[in-house]
């Protein structure tokens, strides 16, 4: 019960208290604690220190354990450069925003670990579509036009995601009728024991609308709309939020009925729906990141095009899946990195446009090395560790059955590259004409003693590649039937 | 054999003679909802009787199908009435498919009605004729899945047998008779221009879809076709009354009465409809000749399927 | 009686399709409630509980009388005009949902040959969901689609009805209160809207487009 507590019920009574109290600094050092035991507990469950006793509707295995450690992560840095993101000035009617913002930051928390750590379909809907709820005022944050017309976007199209999401679990019941399944209530384990029970065109049925629902949310062509629109105009620590931890959590919802597909006959069809899924949203990154003049919009489309490859990954299997789950920590990781930096030269240039940012290296040297550095990590240069993922990724595409995948994506990736490369190269070091800008340097801050850390601890991570990771995520292989 | 004959002709008398005093109730009701006295209920006999002393005038430049067309109205009502089946007298004519002759023997009377309201050259009865072949369009479907689809689940193609094979046992069959008798409804206010569609009692011209086409006929011609349109809405009347007759009565009278009854009960119904309904506006109106063919189509979908 | 029930929901959806004024959808919302509700009780009218009586009650509070009456304080608060705008004609839309209506009618019968399923509601509910991404595609106003969303989880309560799955109360009471609050915070995005962006048409979101 204890973990629970920690994990779930910790984060809730932190955001009733965040109601009642007004002052930024208070709520802040409030937050921070359950942000620190969440981390804290994550990586003990993780490491074997601590073995779990959850209520009825949770459960843990490794798939979770390795999940809730990602979401720990990315939300103690968010968590800690809050604050002083907070503090720099917004308009006007953006100010009272800033009250809610750890309110719904810590019911995040919760509803997420809810969702990971749920051992049900119906519990598993309900987080997710808390989180969905949780994080939408939080894209309003800026109170503009764009913001608006985001936040009604993601709600929206996220909303209808989610409801086909629970159309196909209804699906997965209908495939349990006549079986001894029936009845047994969309607990995870008993579907995994009796697959091969299940009635198979329910069964296609339901991951299609499973895929289909949570692609919205992943962020996965061609339902990509909501979610760019979403990422590309919140507030930086939330879009590094959503970038780093929402969309893999939705990912763990098709990582399960994959799960419970496996032993069946479907499973080919449902690899090759996700093989088409992450061909097309690698594709859809590619042509969109030709005409794309804002940079977080492109950060957005790096978002869809990474998610795209570990969609490719787990679709291609063996291998892949194994630099899939790499590439889903690491993706994480190296995205919290570049929207922090990204936020850094929004709120000096207070303009999303490339056109108008220029002359970073010479004026934010510390934000523009950062960024340099975080571009490269994210298109897979080393030593970063989505060049191990990413390497293992195409091996597994290599040796497997469609070979002729691995030169299309990799044309893709190069142009990506190319692409993202022109802007950034041309945002850090095009001389700008524009001389009202004040030329001070800007001074060492915080939100970038946070960056470096976390680059240290995503090249550390990639070079030392602890065992303990490597047998977590080989027992998470074993589970979806891949022995190394 | 000879019993039968009878029992036809005697039907047919019987709907001749009772289509005016029909539409006289539906008048009387009406103005009575409406806080009037109104028109005594025998007004359309006596209208009738005065339509038959007065001259005959036709238009100059119309040729023989002006001449023939109210006679061709009138000759096909009858024959159409002789093929609806009143109480447990089989109609004179019956036959197997004779519901698509009943269908499209109404039909050739329209046809002919518009045709004689373009032969006319006055643009008034063009436009009518118009808005009545566009409308014509769209309920003909309606009553294809309305008797059609009654026809399909009974499995017979005469109407007398189709009506004989309703019986009311259980429940599911009785809530698709009634949602059958809705649409049959919606069918019937089409097809006799009656409120929501068309306001029988306007004046402006440009509103009118059936007055329209008659506009300019008199004396006989005018009789004739009055009284077509008296006897359509009675035969539409006894389609409708029919679906909840139960033929499996045994007892003439018994029978007889509750004919009488749903006939009252008819009268009501349109005259409340009449008086609480405002017209559609006229794009609106295949629309809502599509809403009925839905409820046709989809009764038709739900009755199949839950067998 | 389920049956009936199932084929009411499939009138009041016709409806939608051929109303035109914003307050027709908020009544076959009312009137899908009410029939949601009566759907649900029909069991615990022969084995009667306490505990079976509390789904039936909140559906009735929440999307009977809580939602409409919200979206009517939309309509009133930001004086939308009555009629909406469609995008394609009422008629073709009509002709286009008993196409849908009846193709899928026909597969679910050809399924329920394989598995047994109760087909009437299961093709209700699957009806409104489908015809719910209709009206989101094809009508222009914002609150209409808020409508639009609210027939699709409709339809798919029906549908959840029919698979006869045992969910316990807690689920089917957590995606009320998540439809609620999503409709809620969708109230205010729309108030937020209509002040500051020009209208509310989908056409004034036109400015995050590539």
């Amino acid at each position: 019960m204890f973990e629970f507590f920690i994990f779930i019920i910790l984060p809730l009574i932190t955001s009733l208290i965040c109601y009642f109290i007004k002052n930024l600094r208070i709520q802040y050092c409030i937050s921070l604690v359950p942000g620190i035991l969440h981390f804290g507990l994550a990586l003990c469950i993780f490491i074997g220190f601590y073995h779990t006793n959850l209520p009825f509707l949770f459960g843990i295995d490794a798939l979770s354990k390795l999940w809730i450690l990602i979401l720990s992560n990315v939300y103690f840095w968010v968590v800690l450069v809050s604050y002083s993101y907070l503090k720099r000035p917004v308009n006007s009617k953006a100010e009272a925003g800033k009250q809610y913002y750890f309110l719904l930051l810590n019911f995040y928390l919760a509803a997420n670990s809810a969702a990971i750590l749920s051992n049900h379909f119906g519990m598993y809907w309900v987080a997710v579509e808390a989180t969905t709820l949780s994080v939408a005022p939080l894209i309003y944050f800026y109170r503009n036009e764009e913001a608006l017309e985001a936040m009604w976007k993601y709600l929206f199209l996220i909303s209808i995601g989610i409801a086909f999401a629970f159309i196909g679990i209804l699906f997965l019941t209908l495939s349990a009728k006549g079986t001894i399944l029936e009845g047994k209530q969309l607990f995870f384990w008993e579907f995994i024991k009796n697959a091969g029970q299940l009635n198979p065109i329910w069964l296609k049925a339901s991951f299609v609308f499973i895929f289909v629902g949570l692609s919205t949310k992943i962020g996965l062509a061609p339902m990509q709309s909501g979610d760019i629109d979403a990422t590309s105009n919140a507030p930086s620590p939330i879009a590094a939020l959503m970038s780093g931890s929402l969309r893999i959590t939705a990912l763990l919802g098709v990582l399960r009925i994959l799960e419970i597909i496996r032993p069946t006959a479907t499973y080919e069809f449902a690899k090759l729906i996700m093989i088409i899924g992450g061909m097309l949203s690698i594709f859809v990154a590619f042509v969109f990141m030709f005409k794309v003049n804002n940079y977080k919009r492109m950060l957005a489309y790096s978002s869809v095009e990474h998610l795209g490859i570990i969609t490719l990954g787990i679709g291609i299997g063996g291998l892949a899946f194994i630099g899939a789950i790499y590439h889903a920590i690491y993706n994480s990781i190296t995205k919290v990195i570049l929207f922090l930096t990204a936020g850094n030269i929004h709120s000096r240039y207070q303009s999303r446009e490339v056109s108008k940012v220029t002359s970073v290296m010479k004026l934010m040297p510390v934000t523009g090395w950062l960024f340099l550095i975080s571009f490269f990590a994210i298109s897979g240069i080393p030593p970063s560790g989505i060049f191990f993922s990413e390497i293992k990724i195409f091996e597994g595409i290599l040796f497997s059955t469609k070979p002729g995948l691995l030169f299309i994506a990799m044309f893709f990736l190069l142009f990506i590259f190319i692409n993202m490369g022109k802007i950034i190269f041309s945002m850090l070091y095009n001389k700008g004409t524009n001389d009202k800008q004040d030329n001070s340097i800007e001074k060492f801050e915080f939100i970038h003693f946070v960056t470096i850390a976390l680059l240290i601890i995503l090249i550390a991570l990639a070079i030392i590649s602890p065992d303990i990771l490597f047998n977590r995520i080989s027992s998470i292989g074993k589970d979806f039937g891949i022995n190394l | 054999m000879g019993i039968e004959i009878i029992q036809g002709i005697i039907s047919i008398i019987i709907i001749i003679g009772l289509a005016p005093l029909f539409a006289g109730f539906i008048n009387k009701l009406k103005a009575i909802l409406t806080g009037r006295i109104g028109a005594p209920v025998l007004l359309p006999y006596y209208e009738l009787q005065k339509l038959f002393k007065k001259e005959t005038i036709v238009a100059t430049d119309s040729s023989f199908i002006s001449r023939f067309s109210p006679l061709l109205n009138f000759i096909i009502m009858l024959i159409a009435s002789a093929m609806l089946p009143i109480g447990f007298w089989k109609p004179l004519i019956s036959f197997n498919g004779d519901i698509i002759l009943f269908a499209y023997m109404l039909g050739l009377a329209r046809f002919f009605q518009i045709l004689a309201a373009m032969d006319i050259g006055s643009s008034f009865e063009g436009m009518g004729a118009a808005r009545e072949a566009t409308f014509a369009l769209f309920a003909e479907p309606i009553f294809f899945f309305t008797l059609g689809s009654v026809a399909f689940i009974s499995g017979q193609t005469s109407m007398y047998e189709i009506y004989h094979s309703i019986r009311l046992d259980n429940v599911s069959y009785i809530v698709f008779i009634i949602i059958c008798s809705i649409s049959a409804f919606l069918l019937a206010v089409t097809e006799c221009s009656r409120m929501p569609i068309d306001d029988p009692n306007t004046h402006l011209e440009l509103t009118m879809i059936h007055e329209v086409m008659i506009l300019d006929n008199s004396g006989l011609d005018l009789y004739l076709y009055q009284y077509s349109g008296y006897i359509k809405l009675f035969i539409y009347g006894i389609l409708e009354i029919s679906f909840f007759y139960p033929f499996s009565a045994h007892s003439y009278l018994v029978g007889l009465i509750i004919f009488i009854f749903g006939a009252i009960i008819l009268t009501f119904t349109l005259a409340i409809v009449e008086t609480i309904t405002s017209r559609f506006k006229m794009k609106n109106i295949p629309q809502y000749l599509l809403f009925a063919t839905a409820i046709g189509i989809l009764n038709l979908l739900i009755y199949t399927f839950t067998k | 009686m389920g049956n009936v029930l199932s084929i009411l929901f499939c009138l009041s959806l016709f409806y939608v399709c051929i109303t035109s004024r914003v307050k027709g959808f908020v009544t076959v919302l009312r009137i899908q409630g009410i029939l949601l509700s009566i759907i649900i009780v029909i069991p615990f009218i022969y084995h009667f509980s306490v505990f079976g009586i509390i789904l039936p009650v909140t559906i009735l509070l929440v999307k009977v009388y809580l939602i409409p009456k919200y979206i009517n304080k939309i309509i009133l608060d930001l004086d939308i005009k009555r009629m909406i705008e469609p995008t394609i004609q009422q008629f073709s839309f009509l002709l286009l949902v008993i196409v849908t209506m009846t193709v899928i009618f026909i597969v679910t019968h050809i399924l329920s040959q394989s598995t047994e399923l109760n087909v009437i509601p299961f093709a209700s509910g699957f009806s409104a969901i489908i015809i719910g991404i209709y009206i989101i595609m094809f009508r222009k106003k914002l609150i209409v689609h808020v409508a639009g969303f609210l027939i699709l989880e409709n339809g798919i309560f029906l549908f959840g009805t029919s698979v006869a799955s045992e969910l316990p109360v807690m689920i089917e009471m957590g995606m009320l209160l998540d439809v609620f609050v999503v409709v809620f915070l969708m109230g205010i995005a729309i108030n937020n809207i209509s002040t500051t962006l020009s209208g509310f048409d989908v056409t004034a979101l036109g400015r995050l487009k590539d």
